[in-house]
């Protein structure tokens, strides 16, 4: 290793880095404001998806059966349900059990002595694998002989998944544009970095030094935007977990947010790398298209 | 060592700066570029770096051809050749040691090798004893002196100086043309583009004369003429 070299090249990335302070604090900060959105985004949307999965999971289908269907046809149904992949569990509920689940449930509010007679048809209460499949599922069970009526609370299922689909382009679009804010500002500090050297890159084409060593302390810059920019976004999602999140966990505190579901590790390296990549991508593009060759 | 075979050099904008040069340049040869300003002697230096590509013709140096090099292989071109002009093209922020090194150490010479050419191209130039002054603490003199250092310190086989002496008063003119003399006493091969009268008939080199980007005149040991006819020497 020749360190005389390498204490030359990092003296000039160091040089090159303090001469224009402001722009490339301008650079860190856009970086830092990107990959903070984009790590918060990470973050919540981990945390929701988990919420999310927990509520759907908790769906049942309840399947309600003709009051003629025979202890043949339940026999049937049941076998079917239980041949079916995408069931995992299955309950019987007859129309006696169910008027005292009813009962239990309304107690105080309804007057269920009144009752005569039980009015409730027997039921299965079913609970698919994964919560896309509930509406396709229900729909197939609504058509089997010997069944009434299909309850799942249809429209919840589909709005959740929707919200889900809808938050995931809200938070997609809102990165793309920072991502593109982050790369035009990376650009134009290397574009005056670039114009700033000029006389030097002059000379050292002048002197024979190749394309790639030119470029390489505007490279070496873009990384350290990127890398330095990323490092303040996880300080600020660091501080902001550590205030705000406590205080929004209160605040809902009917809402089950499980947040060891978040790979903290992960996150931070995705964050560093998303961050470098935008930062040596951007100085890239930049250095070659006003380095003139 | 250079050659130059029908080159024509036509600017996007319609001028042609050469028009069918063809010129020879053995190895160890001293030759002056001499004529008016704008008559293409820039052009054929900047040719010869690739800093611009002929129009049309062949150009070889040291066994190169230029004219269809690519630009990738541009940089082992130029580590042959040592580029003067007239306006040092120095860095103001570093040393006279710093500015001789940095063509050393962008090109990816090993420190060691640094550490032993810098000086033997300080001392060649007779600026050992400047060389932790910065450029501006120099007279101008001093800086074209280090900036022949820095284009010698690898080692070329060829010198291109394009107006070395534009900037400087008759005494560092004497000093310089002096240094490239010796230069040139050591194997270096060295052209200069220059319209200094004094410079050419002070060295008594091979002159190449330009007019509207066509060689004119080529004489070996010629003198330098001004607004004369075809030929014609002022003094003997």
């Amino acid at each position: 290793m020749d360190w005389g070299r390498v204490r030359f090249f990092l003296g000039e990335v160091a040089r090159g880095f303090t001469r224009n302070a402001v722009m490339q604090i301008t650079a860190i900060g856009t970086v830092a404001m990107t990959l903070l959105l984009l790590g918060a985004f990470l973050f919540i949307r981990t945390t929701i998806a988990d919420l999310g999965n927990g509520m759907l999971q908790q769906i049942e289908i309840s399947v309600y059966l003709t009051p003629d269907a025979t202890p043949h046809t339940i026999a049937a149904l049941r076998a079917s349900f239980h041949a079916d992949p995408r069931i995992s569990t299955v309950e019987f509920i007859p129309k006696a059990e169910g008027l005292k689940e009813l009962r239990a449930r309304t107690r105080g509010v309804i007057d269920t002595s009144l009752l005569t007679e039980n009015p409730l048809p027997d039921k299965f209460r079913i609970r698919v694998r994964s919560p896309q499949l509930v509406p396709a599922v229900a729909g197939e069970l609504r058509r089997l002989s010997g069944v009434d009526n299909v309850v799942y609370g249809q429209g919840v299922v589909e709005r959740l998944l929707r919200l889900d689909t809808v938050l995931q382009r809200i938070g997609v679009a809102m990165i793309a544009l920072f991502v593109i804010v982050a790369t035009i500002i990376i650009s134009n500090t290397t574009r005056l970095a670039v114009y700033a050297r000029r006389r030097e890159i002059s000379i050292m084409q002048l002197v024979g030094a190749t394309n790639l060593y030119v470029r390489m302390p505007f490279i070496c810059e873009g990384l350290i935007d990127g890398v330095l920019g990323a490092a303040v976004a996880i300080i600020l999602l660091v501080v902001v977990h550590a205030t705000l999140w406590p205080r929004l966990l209160d605040a809902l505190p009917f809402v089950q947010f499980n947040t060891a579901v978040v790979d903290v590790p992960v996150l931070v390296l995705q964050l560093f790398l998303v961050g470098g990549v935008i930062g040596t991508g951007a100085a890239w593009i930049s250095v070659g298209r006003h380095l003139q060759t | 060592m250079i050659s130059l075979r029908s080159v024509s050099l036509l600017y996007p904008n319609g001028v042609r700066a050469l028009d069918h040069v063809t010129l020879e340049i053995a190895k160890g040869e001293f030759v002056f570029l001499v004529g008016h300003s704008g008559t293409g002697k820039s052009s054929v230096l900047r040719l010869l770096y690739r800093e611009i590509r002929p129009s049309s013709g062949e150009i070889t140096v040291d066994g190169i051809r230029v004219d269809r090099l690519s630009s990738r292989r541009v940089p082992a071109l130029r580590r042959h050749l040592g580029v003067v002009f007239q306006d040092f093209k120095l860095l103001p922020d570093k040393t006279v040691w710093e500015n001789v090194a940095f063509a050393m150490q962008v090109t990816g010479a090993p420190t060691r090798e640094i550490l032993r050419q810098v000086p033997r191209a300080l001392d060649l130039v007779g600026l050992s004893h400047r060389s932790r002054m910065y450029p501006d603490e120099l007279s101008g003199g001093e800086q074209q002196r280090t900036a022949i250092a820095r284009a010698l310190v690898n080692n070329p086989k060829i010198l291109l100086c394009d107006e070395p002496t534009g900037n400087l008063d008759p005494a560092n003119t004497t000093e310089i043309v002096d240094l490239l003399l010796r230069i040139n006493l050591k194997g270096t091969t060295v052209l200069v583009a220059t319209h200094n009268q004094a410079v050419v008939d002070r060295m008594r080199r091979r002159v190449v004369r330009l007019e509207n980007g066509k060689v004119t005149t080529d004489k070996e040991r010629g003198y330098y003429y001004l607004g004369l006819g075809q030929g014609q020497v002022l003094s003997g």
